[in-house]
């Protein structure tokens, strides 16, 4: 059976496709055949290599855009294997350029020296992001016994009509709101302070669930994988029944490539 | 050295889901314009932005909704923080049941700490 045999243009001159780059990786680094990565159809990932830097790429149809489930989760899963076995320099999602010449020429060879600097820091370590979600009803609870003036306005809407008091309504969410954002932001503090010395580096990344107690990304050498666990499994015990965490790794230093290797300005 | 699986799936603990994914490709990472201007290809990223607005009134409605709900559901009983100090009485079997659940839970998660610690006592006991 053959795959779409539609009639072709018959001059082309304008570009059809373009080389998508996922990260950098040192030169002596050797990939399995047959990965794929993003796009419809998706392309093979291939290695650019110039000096002792590699691109990990793949070829796409620019013609089609990027950003389906499966697009984004094949460059984080390409990514994420990656840095199991060796360091890589992750990229954001999206970067596209004319051809793999051009991937040697102005993205290795531009950047040799501060991208093989960065991969050498980088090397045995990973990333793991750590996240906390508050029980709602045990960090509710929580606010309106330490609160007496939250538990007063709950008193006030109680059993009202929510249009009639919905005034107080939002006075009461929006106390509750600062409330959390207090308890995350000591319970942040609270990580930080445990993890101290038992990582490379932290990045606290923006809330993005109203519930977040903690989301902060650690680079850890892969010794120090043990530790962060123990903190967690401490933290966990201490907020019992009041955060559920979660650890997410290891991943390619997502967090960490911006100061690594800065625009140089 | 050899990296990857063939197929690209992922062997190493990684459970995150896709917003999880969107929230760390979409938005960290290296940016490579900062550093190739000439052979960029401006092809079209559909990006969903899947962050929650924090600060929003429909935040604050919800939250004031959740209090509500927390009345219905827990009555006069108490925090589960004082359960511990309530005098024995008429809700002496509704203590006992957060007590129990609460058990539960811990066991639940420091599954084996606990039995170690269980252990530990018991055998303090026989030994003495």
């Amino acid at each position: 059976m053959s795959a779409s045999t539609q009639e072709r243009p018959g001059a082309e001159p304008a570009q059809q496709t373009g080389t998508y780059v996922y990260g950098m990786v040192a030169g002596n680094v050797e990939l399995n055949s047959g990965v794929l990565g993003v796009g419809d159809p998706p392309g093979e990932i291939r290695l650019v290599r110039s000096g002792d830097l590699a691109a990990l790429v793949s070829e796409v149809d620019i013609t089609q855009p990027l950003g389906t489930p499966e697009d984004l989760q094949a460059h984080e899963e390409i990514l994420d294997s990656v840095v199991t076995e060796v360091a890589v320099l992750p990229l954001r999602f999206g970067a596209v350029l004319t051809s793999e010449d051009a991937v040697a020429e102005e993205l290795l060879e531009a950047n040799h020296d501060e991208f093989a600097a960065a991969l050498r820091e980088l090397e045995g370590r990973a990333e793991y992001v750590v996240r906390g979600r508050y029980a709602e009803q045990a960090v509710l609870d929580e606010i309106l016994s330490e609160n007496p003036a939250a538990a007063r306005l709950r008193e006030q809407i109680r059993g009202t009509d929510p249009n009639a008091t919905r005034g107080q309504r939002i006075q009461l969410g929006e106390f509750i709101n600062k409330a959390v954002a207090a308890k995350r932001e000591a319970d942040t503090r609270l990580l930080l302070a445990a993890m101290k010395d038992r990582c490379v580096a932290s990045v606290v990344r923006a809330a993005t669930n109203e519930l977040d107690a903690v989301y902060v990304a650690f680079l850890v050498e892969a010794d120090q994988l043990g530790e962060l666990e123990a903190v967690l499994t401490e933290l966990g015990d201490r907020w019992q029944g009041r955060v559920q965490l979660s650890i997410i790794g290891p991943m390619a230093p997502y967090d960490f490539v911006g100061t690594l290797a800065g625009a140089g300005g | 050295m050899t990296i990857m699986q063939s197929g690209g799936a992922s062997s190493g603990p990684s459970p995150s889901g896709l917003a999880d994914v969107i929230e760390t490709i979409l938005d960290k990472g290296l940016v490579i314009d900062a550093y190739v201007r000439v052979s960029l290809v401006g092809i079209e990223v559909l990006t969903i932005d899947a962050r929650v607005v924090i600060a929003s009134v429909d935040t604050y409605l919800r939250f004031a909704e959740a209090v509500n709900r927390l009345d219905i559901s827990q009555e006069k009983e108490g925090l589960p923080g004082l359960v511990g100090t309530m005098q024995e009485g008429g809700a002496k079997h509704k203590t006992k049941g957060v007590l129990d659940a609460a058990t539960d839970k811990l066991r639940d998660f420091t599954d084996n700490g606990e039995r170690e610690r269980q252990g530990a006592r018991r055998g303090r006991r026989e030994a003495d």
